[in-house]
C-alpha cells in the first residue's frame, strides 16, 4: 500500500530532484526529548516566575521551529543522478556510482543507505556535486534491482530527521557465484588433446594495432601511450588450437545455479589462460573466442540464463 | 540510524568540553572552589579515555563519586533539600558526565543538560551582564549541536558558529512573540526560593550605630517612579518598618503587633507611584506615609504599612498610593497598644530620664514638648557624623550629654526615649529618606545609604504624627542628601573607593551611571517583571482588550505574521555564487561529475587542467582554453573592457569545451580486476 502510494509520489527514474514532494520530515528521538526538557523549564519559570527561564525555554522553543526550516531546507534541491553499476559476482557487493548534485545551496551531512547497508555520509558543495559509490550484497543471479534509496539528514541540530525515499532506476547485473573446479576433460567437437592448449602464445610478440574497446588492458602498450603515442593494442601470435565448449551438462551440480556458477568458475580459468572458449547453453550459443569483452558476454548470458529479462 | 554505535570524535569533544566550561562559568562565584577542581579532573579524565590512555571509570567507581559529590553538596550547602542543595548536586552531576560519555546519544545528554543549567543560573540572579552572557552561553550550546551532526571529515568550527548564530537570530522574532503573549500563569505550587546572600539592608532590629554601616553602602535599595511630577525631596519619607522596643541598647520590632491596619482616614491629594525593588528575603517593602495599595501580593499591617504576604525572593514591582497628610490611628489607642509606645527598660539613661520628667513639667502639652525637644537639639552642639564614637551601658544619655556626634539612629532612638519616658506614646521608623533623581527615566533612585531612621508620636485627635530630629541637625541631610551633609567629613562611601554613586559630581562618570541605571530600571521594569498583572496591561494597552478568547486570536495572528516571514526567508531560493568566473567553473565541473570526473578538494585548475586532459585526451585543446582564460581571469584580476572581454572569452570556450564533452562516461568494460572475489590471484 505505502509503496503504492510511493510509486505514485517518487517514481522510478534515472535523476531525482528532492522537491517538498519527495521529502519527508520528522522530529527525531533527540527533538522530542528537547521538547520534554522545555517542558520541565517552563514549569520551573512559572513556578519562580522568572521572565528569563520563559525567554531561555521560548528561545529554544523558536530554535526547534526554526530548525525544522533548516533541515528541511538541507535536502530540499538537492539532485542525485544515478552512475554506472558494473556487473558483479553473486555473493559479492554490487556497487552504484551516485552523483550529488547542488545547484545552489550546499547540503551538509547527507547520509545515503539502503535499510540493510551501512549509511554513508557526505557533504555537497554549493553549485558542486559529489561521486559516491554505494555498496549493496548481491544475492541473486540475474538482473537485481536495489530496494529505494533511502537519502536523509539531520542537520543542523539532529532535532528532525528529513528524508526521501529515491528509486534511481538502477539496474545491475549479477553473475553466478564462481564455483573453482577442475576444468572437464576436452570433449570438444574437434578432435585435439588437451595438451595443445598448455602451450602459451603470450611471447610470440607480433605487432601494435590501434586500441579496440574489449581489448584486455594486459595487453595495451602504456610505455606507448605514456609517451602520448596513443592508446595501442599489443598483439600476439598465438597458436591455433581446437575450442573448448562449455556446456550445462559438464558442470556438475545440485542445481542450475550451481551448475551455471561452475561454468562462470570455468570461464574465469580459462579467460585467465587465455585459451578460447565457447558456451552453449539451450537457447544459446556463444563461438569460441577470448578477451574480456567475450567473457562479459558469456558471463551475461549465464547470469540470464533462464531468468526474465 | 546512523550514528548510535559511533564513538564521541574528538572535535565533538573539544565542543562539549568548551560548552561546558561556558555554562559552568556563571554559577561558579557561588560555589566552593572545589567545584571547580572536580570539572578540571573530570576534564582531565575525559581527554586521557580519548588519547585512550585511561579507562572509563567502573561501576564502583561512579558510585563513590556519586557519593563523593553528594556529601560534598551536603557538607557544602548543609542539607540536600532545596533549590541551592539541587542546583550544585546538578551541575557536578553534569561535570561527572563526561566520565560517563561514550556514545552521540550521550553528547546530547550534556548539551541538554547544559540548557538547563544556562536556565537555572537566572534563578539566582537575573541582571543585564548574566543574561547577555547566557545569549553567548546559548550560542556555544547550539553550535556544539551542529558540530555534532557536521559530518566529521568537514568539521568546522567556525562554519558551525555561524550557522548556529544564524539560527538564533531567525528564532528572535518568534521568541519575542511567544514571550509577549504566553499567559503568564501563577505559580503551580510553592517553591523554595534560592536562598539569598547576606544582603545589606534594613534589619530587624537597629543599634544606634546600625543606619551607619548601611550607609556605607552605595548599593540600591529601590526606584520609584511617581505619576506626576516628583515631590519635593525632603517630603520623600519612605517608611519601612517600625521599631518599638528598646532593650537599653537596641530598638527592636514588636513581637506582638502584626494584624490590619486599624482604623485610619485617608486625606490630602495622593501621590501615585511604583516601587521596584530586588529580592530582600524580608517582607517589608517601601512606601510613602498613608499608603494603600490594590495588589494582592500585599497587605496594610497596623503600622499603616505596606508588607508583603511573603518575603521577597524575588524582585517585585507594585504600585501604590499614598495621602502624606492621612490621619493614622487618630480614633485612639488601645491600652496594650499605649503600653507598648511607652515601654523603656527599667535600669537604664537615669540622666535622659531626669531630662524627660524637666520637659515635662515645663510643657504640659505634649505638642510644645516635642518642639521643644527639637529646639534642644537644634541649639545644642550635635553633630552629624558617619564616624559616631562608641557608646557605654548608659548609650542614650552619653550620646545626649557627652558625645552629641551621631548618626540619624542615634537622633531618632534618643528621641524616642525621651518622648516615652516624658509619658508621650512614640516609636522608631526605620526606612529611607530622599533619593536621587534620574531625569532619563523621571524616577527616583533610593541608595542603601539613603537609610534612615526617625520618630512618629502618637498625639491625641492628630493620630501618629512624624518627627525627625536629624533635620534639626543636619538639615543639608534632608535636603540634599547624605553626601552633601557629609561634605566637610569625607567619609561618604569612604570604603567603596569603586562605587560610581561616590563619583557623581564629575559629569560624564554621573551621566553614565545614571544612563545604566536607566536602562537596568527598564529591564527590571519591563523584563524582569513581565509577570501577569504586566501582560494585562501589555494586552489591555496594545491590544485593547482583556478577552481571552480575542487575545487568542490576535496572538495566533501575530505568531502567523512573525513565522511566515522568517520561514519564507530560511527557505528562500539561495542566491547562485555572484562572479560569472565561479558559475563557469560550478557549471563545467558539474557536468564533468557526470562523465565521473570531479575536482579534488583544493586542486587548482592546473592540477585539474591536467588530470582532465589524461582523462578526455580528444578534448585536450578545448580543456586549455578554457583553463588559460579562467587562470587569467583568476589570478591576473583584469579590469575594465579588459575583464569583460576575458569574460566573455571564457562564456566563448565554456560553450565550446561543453560542445565537445562526451554526453555520458564512455562504456568500459567490466573489470574484474580490483573485485575481492576474482577467483585468481594476480
Amino acid at each position: 500500500m505505502f509503496q503504492r502510494w510511493l510509486k505514485q509520489r517518487i517514481p522510478a527514474a534515472s535523476q531525482v530532484r528532492l522537491n517538498h514532494r519527495r521529502i519527508f520530515i520528522m522530529p527525531t528521538r533527540a527533538g522530542m526529548g528537547l521538547l520534554i526538557l522545555l517542558a520541565i523549564m517552563l514549569i520551573g519559570a512559572i513556578n519562580y516566575q522568572n521572565s528569563l527561564v520563559y525567554a531561555v525555554v521560548f528561545t529554544l522553543g523558536s530554535l526547534f521551529w526554526v530548525g525544522l526550516h533548516h533541515t528541511y531546507r538541507n535536502l530540499a534541491g538537492l539532485e542525485l543522478h544515478a552512475g554506472g553499476s558494473p556487473p558483479v559476482f553473486c555473493g559479492e557487493d554490487a556497487r552504484f556510482g551516485l552523483t550529488l548534485v547542488s545547484e545552489r545551496r550546499e547540503h551538509q551531512a547527507i547520509v545515503l543507505s539502503w535499510s540493510d547497508s551501512l549509511p554513508q555520509r557526505t557533504d555537497v558543495a554549493a553549485g558542486l556535486s559529489t561521486n559516491l559509490t554505494l555498496y549493496h550484497p548481491a544475492e541473486q543471479r540475474g538482473w537485481m534491482r536495489p530496494a529505494r534509496l533511502r537519502v536523509e539528514t539531520r542537520y543542523p541540530l539532529g532535532w528532525f530527521v528529513a528524508w526521501s525515499l529515491v528509486d534511481l532506476d538502477w539496474r545491475v547485473l549479477i553473475y553466478p557465484k564462481p564455483i573453482r573446479l577442475p576444468l572437464p576433460a576436452m570433449r570438444g567437437h574437434g578432435e585435439g588433446e588437451g595438451d595443445q592448449f598448455l602451450v602459451e602464445g603470450v611471447d610470440d610478440f607480433q605487432g601494435l594495432r590501434e586500441y579496440q574497446p574489449g581489448d584486455s588492458r594486459r595487453r595495451l602498450d602504456w610505455r606507448a601511450w605514456s609517451r602520448g603515442q596513443g592508446l595501442h593494442s599489443k598483439v600476439f601470435a598465438e597458436p591455433q588450437h581446437d575450442s573448448r565448449w562449455l556446456t550445462l551438462s559438464q558442470a556438475p551440480g545440485l542445481n542450475l545455479d550451481q551448475q551455471l556458477g561452475c561454468l562462470a568458475g570455468w570461464i574465469l580459468q580459462l579467460e585467465q589462460q587465455r585459451q578460447p572458449y565457447g558456451l552453449e547453453l539451450p537457447g544459446v550459443r556463444i563461438q569460441p573466442a577470448t578477451g574480456e569483452s567475450h567473457r562479459d558476454v558469456c558471463l551475461r548470458a549465464l547470469a540470464l540464463y533462464g531468468v526474465a529479462e | 540510524m546512523n550514528t548510535a554505535h559511533a564513538l564521541i570524535p574528538r572535535n565533538a569533544l573539544v565542543w562539549l568540553l568548551t560548552a561546558q566550561v561556558v555554562v559552568l562559568v556563571p554559577h561558579l562565584p557561588r560555589l566552593p572552589l572545589w567545584v571547580a577542581g572536580v570539572w578540571i579532573g573530570c576534564a582531565l579524565w575525559r581527554v586521557q579515555i580519548q588519547r585512550m590512555r585511561w579507562h572509563y571509570p567502573g561501576l564502583l567507581m561512579q558510585i563513590v563519586a556519586l557519593a563523593a559529590v553528594t556529601l560534598g553538596v551536603f557538607v557544602a550547602q548543609g542539607t540536600l533539600i532545596g533549590l541551592d542543595a539541587a542546583v550544585m548536586l546538578l551541575l557536578l552531576l553534569f561535570m561527572l558526565k563526561l566520565l560517563e560519555m561514550r556514545k552521540p546519544r550521550d553528547a546530547l545528554v550534556v548539551i541538554y543538560l547544559g540548557f538547563f543549567i544556562v536556565a537555572t543560573a537566572f534563578l539566582f540572579n537575573q541582571g543585564i551582564p548574566l543574561a547577555v552572557y547566557q545569549c553567548f552561553s546559548l550560542l556555544i550550546l547550539v553550535a556544539a549541536l551542529v558540530g555534532l551532526q557536521q559530518t566529521q571529515s568537514r568539521n568546522d568550527p567556525a562554519r558551525a558558529m555561524r550557522t548556529a548564530g544564524v539560527m538564533l537570530l531567525q528564532a528572535v522574532p518568534l521568541m519575542l512573540v511567544l514571550f509577549m503573549l504566553f499567559p503568564r500563569l501563577g505559580p503551580l505550587w510553592a517553591v523554595n526560593a534560592p536562598g539569598g546572600q547576606a544582603r545589606t539592608g534594613l534589619a530587624e532590629s537597629m543599634a544606634p550605630g546600625d543606619v551607619a554601616d548601611l550607609a556605607r553602602s552605595g548599593e540600591l535599595a529601590f526606584r520609584a517612579a511617581f505619576d506626576g511630577a516628583l515631590p519635593a525631596q525632603a517630603t520623600l519619607y519612605w517608611r519601612a518598618l517600625t521599631l518599638t522596643q528598646f532593650d537599653g541598647h537596641s530598638w527592636s520590632r514588636s513581637a506582638v503587633g502584626g494584624g490590619a491596619a486599624a482604623n485610619w482616614e485617608p486625606r490630602g491629594e495622593p501621590l501615585r507611584y511604583q516601587i521596584i525593588t530586588g529580592a530582600s528575603h524580608q517582607p517589608w517593602v517601601f512606601s510613602l506615609r498613608g499608603a494603600d495599595s490594590d495588589d494582592e501580593r500585599l497587605l496594610l499591617n497596623s503600622d499603616f504599612m505596606l508588607q508583603a504576604r511573603r518575603p521577597l525572593s524575588q524582585g517585585i514591582a507594585y504600585r501604590a498610593t499614598s495621602r502624606p497628610d492621612s490621619l493614622l490611628q487618630a480614633g485612639g489607642l488601645d491600652p496594650l497598644q499605649r503600653r507598648m509606645f511607652l515601654q523603656l527598660p527599667e535600669g537604664f539613661d537615669p540622666r535622659s530620664r531626669t531630662f524627660a520628667a524637666e520637659l515635662r513639667r515645663q510643657y504640659p502639652r505634649d505638642a510644645d514638648l516635642i518642639q521643644a525637644l527639637l529646639r534642644y537639639f537644634n541649639r545644642e552642639p550635635f553633630h552629624y557624623t558617619l564616624r559616631p564614637p562608641t557608646l557605654g551601658r548608659h548609650s542614650i544619655d552619653e550620646f545626649l550629654f557627652d558625645t552629641r556626634r551621631g548618626f540619624c539612629g542615634h537622633y531618632a532612638g534618643a528621641m524616642t526615649f525621651l518622648l516615652r519616658a516624658a509619658g508621650i506614646p512614640s516609636r522608631v521608623v526605620a526606612g529611607y529618606q530622599g533619593g536621587e533623581v534620574n531625569p532619563r527615566g523621571n524616577y527616583v533612585l533610593v541608595h542603601q545609604f539613603d537609610a534612615h531612621a526617625w520618630v512618629e508620636a502618637w498625639l491625641p485627635g492628630r493620630g501618629w504624627v512624624p518627627f525627625d530630629p536629624t533635620f534639626q541637625v543636619a538639615p543639608e541631610r534632608i535636603e540634599d542628601g547624605l553626601q552633601s551633609a557629609l561634605q566637610g567629613e569625607g567619609s561618604f562611601l569612604e570604603d567603596s573607593p569603586l562605587s560610581a554613586v561616590r563619583y557623581r559630581n564629575i559629569g560624564w562618570i554621573n551621566s553614565a551611571r545614571l544612563f545604566w541605571d536607566d536602562v537596568n530600571y527598564q529591564w527590571q521594569l519591563r523584563v524582569l517583571g513581565y509577570q501577569s498583572d504586566r501582560q494585562m496591561d501589555f494586552f489591555r494597552r496594545w491590544l485593547g482588550t482583556a478577552d481571552w478568547q480575542r487575545i487568542g486570536l490576535i496572538s495566533l495572528g501575530a505568531l502567523l505574521l512573525c513565522m511566515v516571514p522568517v520561514a519564507w526567508w530560511i527557505l528562500r531560493p539561495a542566491r547562485r555564487p555572484t562572479g560569472f568566473r565561479q558559475r563557469a567553473w560550478q557549471k563545467l565541473n558539474r557536468r564533468l561529475a557526470r562523465l565521473q570526473l570531479q575536482a579534488r578538494t583544493g586542486e587548482g585548475p592546473r592540477a585539474w587542467q591536467a588530470r582532465l586532459v589524461e582523462a578526455l585526451p580528444r578534448q585536450q585543446e578545448e580543456i586549455s582554453a578554457f583553463m588559460d582564460t579562467y587562470v587569467e581571469l583568476t589570478y591576473a584580476s583584469p579590469t575594465g573592457s579588459d575583464a569583460s572581454h576575458a569574460s566573455r572569452l571564457l562564456a566563448k570556450r565554456l560553450a565550446a569545451l561543453l560542445r565537445v564533452l562526451p554526453r555520458r562516461r564512455p562504456p568500459r568494460p567490466t573489470s574484474l580486476a580490483s573485485l575481492p572475489g576474482r577467483p585468481q590471484e594476480r
